[in-house]
């Protein structure tokens, strides 16, 4: 009889030992249920143990949490209460930032970095519709008449044309608007000093449309004056998105506006009505003009917030 | 000048427009934003962001030969042909060399402009003596050589087409080097006025040549991706500047404001940024990384 309970004294033994804690069955499962609802035996970390920083891919989120914690030290030296952050894992990482089914708005400042004889800047607006997670169709404008300081002469041209007699033509730009496809071929994420972690992307550009352009006189200025004209523009370019959040990002890209541009006639007719005349006022033919550009602005997505669909 | 500060200034403003925009926004916008002590308890409580990281880096030495091109020169565009050696003492913290021949260059459009229909008059004779020898006249980057610190804030990885992944680091440079620069030789109006063949003179000064070593800082930022443990692919921005006279003209007027002072001397060069792009293959050696905990 003694031998059969210490049998039963072992076995129970045994299969206590066996049962899992309440933390091991937190791990286990992973369902929604257990991360919505912070285990009920965490000890929060001892300060001789403080937990090795752990980045949630949101750097905002990361930078105020850090900011708060420590901020908020006395706060845990009396005992209070401490918000807790449930991650929670998955077999295969899902995309932080999902783009389908969600539209893209992207204001930006815009630089044009290829024309030596001038600088010219603009505020744009991006508008795109992520019809899947990589490809989306869209429009954006860039608006170059920002005033006198839009499109100055550069220290290039001044010399130049002092130092060499050699006029250039100049031409200033009113405004561009253009259809585009965008995807994506590249995304990935950094870590930030092996601390924050944050996403981001590279998407390729191109689209079709108009820009908005007329010549400055610059040979022939007590007579010549232009009005503006629409020419066709094709543009290509590659840019990168970093996310701040899953609504907001960082945008840098680079683009190559390329339009067919009409330039001022160098030639002055000796003939005054020949001279008066604006026929004679342009260049013969169309100019490739290429206004390589590089833009920086924000990215919000719209919806701000999105549903993972996973597979049964 | 004016025109560039203004420039810079608008842009200055806008970035901090956009900072202090995006930062209330999100703050805004952001639920779990609390002036509250944030404590993970999920499984990853407790543990480092990323495990058995490859140290790429580390304890290494990465040699990189490359090829690149100024940016926005508007008078002769330099290709750059160099390598690049680092010793990494931890895996974001290395120590350099790096140097380029810069001999190779061609004209832009401007310059062919300037050869085919500069205007040769009284007043700017010593500017351009001849439309014709404009070329013999232009400032020239024969090299560099520079010694630099390098680091690296991000490391992370990418996926291409979603079936390539590679990873990859994104680093910032900066250090100080030394530049071998081509200019046009000192010239003066007074000194052509008083030669027996003042014609002679102008046109011999267009290709007199003087070498002149600058002390010049670098900075820049570069982006690597990892094929395999000891080679990778290095894309890189960087910025050389220094003042120069990059078309061989007489550009500054005398004490008094006067313009032009019939010289050209040092006077006539202005600070330029002289940036680049170069692309590199990398090679680590030992050929083999380091995993972390």
């Amino acid at each position: 009889m003694m031998k059969s309970w210490s049998w039963l004294w072992i076995a129970c033994s045994v299969a206590l030992c066996a049962l899992p804690t309440g933390r091991a069955v937190a791990q286990m499962e992973f369902s929604l249920d257990e991360t919505d609802t912070p285990p009920a035996e965490e000890t929060p970390p001892t300060e001789e143990t403080p937990p090795p920083p752990t980045g949630s891919g949101d750097i905002f989120n990361d930078i105020v949490s850090d900011v708060a914690s420590d901020q908020q030290d006395e706060t845990l030296d009396t005992g209070e209460a401490r918000d807790e952050q449930v991650e929670e894992v998955f077999a295969i990482q899902r995309v932080y930032a999902l783009r389908r089914h969600r539209l893209e708005l992207s204001p930006s400042y815009a630089i044009n970095l290829n024309d030596p004889y001038q600088g010219h800047t603009g505020v744009g607006l991006g508008l795109n519709y992520w019809f899947t997670n990589v490809l989306a169709i869209g429009a954006n404008a860039i608006w170059y008449d920002l005033g006198g300081s839009s499109a100055e002469e550069s220290n290039t041209s001044f010399f130049t044309r002092r130092s060499t007699r050699l006029g250039i033509p100049l031409n200033e730009w009113q405004a561009g608007a253009w259809l585009n496809f965008t995807y994506v071929p590249i995304y990935g994420k950094f870590a930030a000093f092996n601390r924050f972690i944050f996403e981001w992307d590279t998407y390729i550009v191109g689209g079709v449309g108009m820009m908005r352009t007329r010549p400055i006189p610059v040979f022939d200025p007590s007579v010549r004056n232009f009005d503006w004209g629409t020419r066709v523009s094709f543009n290509a370019g590659l840019g990168i998105r970093v996310f701040l959040s899953r609504w907001l990002a960082i945008n840098v890209e680079f683009r190559d506006y390329i339009f067919l541009e009409r330039y001022e006639n160098t030639r002055i007719p000796v003939d005054v009505s020949e001279r008066a005349n604006p026929g004679n006022w342009l260049a013969n033919g169309s100019s490739v003009t290429h206004n390589a550009s590089i833009s920086v602005g924000f990215t919000v997505f719209i919806p701000p917030s999105f549903t993972y669909h996973q597979p049964k | 000048m004016n025109t560039t500060k203004q420039r810079t200034r608008s842009v200055l403003i806008l970035a901090a427009l956009s900072l202090f925009g995006t930062v209330l926004a999100d703050l805004a916008f952001t639920q779990t934003a609390s002036a509250q002590d944030v404590a993970v308890s999920g499984p990853l409580a407790g543990q480092p962001p990323v495990r058995n990281l490859r140290l790429y880096r580390r304890h290494r030495l990465s040699i990189s030969p490359f090829a690149g091109f100024t940016l926005q020169e508007p008078y002769r565009r330099s290709l750059f042909l160099g390598a690049h050696a680092d010793f990494h003492v931890t895996d974001w913290l290395g120590f350099g060399v790096w140097g380029a021949y810069a001999g190779v260059g061609f004209d832009t459009a401007l310059t062919d402009a300037i050869v085919q229909q500069g205007v040769v008059t009284g007043r700017n004779r010593l500017s351009l003596p001849s439309r014709a020898g404009f070329r013999n006249q232009l400032g020239v980057i024969n090299g560099a050589v520079a010694a630099q610190v390098t680091l690296v804030p991000l490391r992370g990885k990418v996926a291409l087409f979603q079936r390539v992944f590679l990873d990859t680091d994104l680093y910032l440079f900066g250090g100080a080097g030394v530049v071998f620069v081509d200019e046009r030789a000192n010239a003066s109006d007074a000194t052509c006025a008083a030669a027996a063949d003042t014609n002679g003179c102008y046109l011999a000064s267009q290709s007199a040549r003087s070498t002149r070593t600058i002390l010049a800082p670098t900075f820049g930022v570069g982006f690597n991706a990892y094929f395999t443990e000891w080679m990778g692919l290095s894309v890189e921005w960087r910025a050389l500047p220094f003042s120069w006279n990059r078309t061989g003209t007489d550009e500054s007027g005398d004490p008094a404001g006067n313009f032009p002072d019939g010289r050209v001397d040092s006077h006539d060069r202005f600070f330029q940024l002289n940036h680049m792009f170069t692309f590199g293959l990398t090679f680590y050696l030992p050929g083999h990384t380091h995993t972390s905990d």
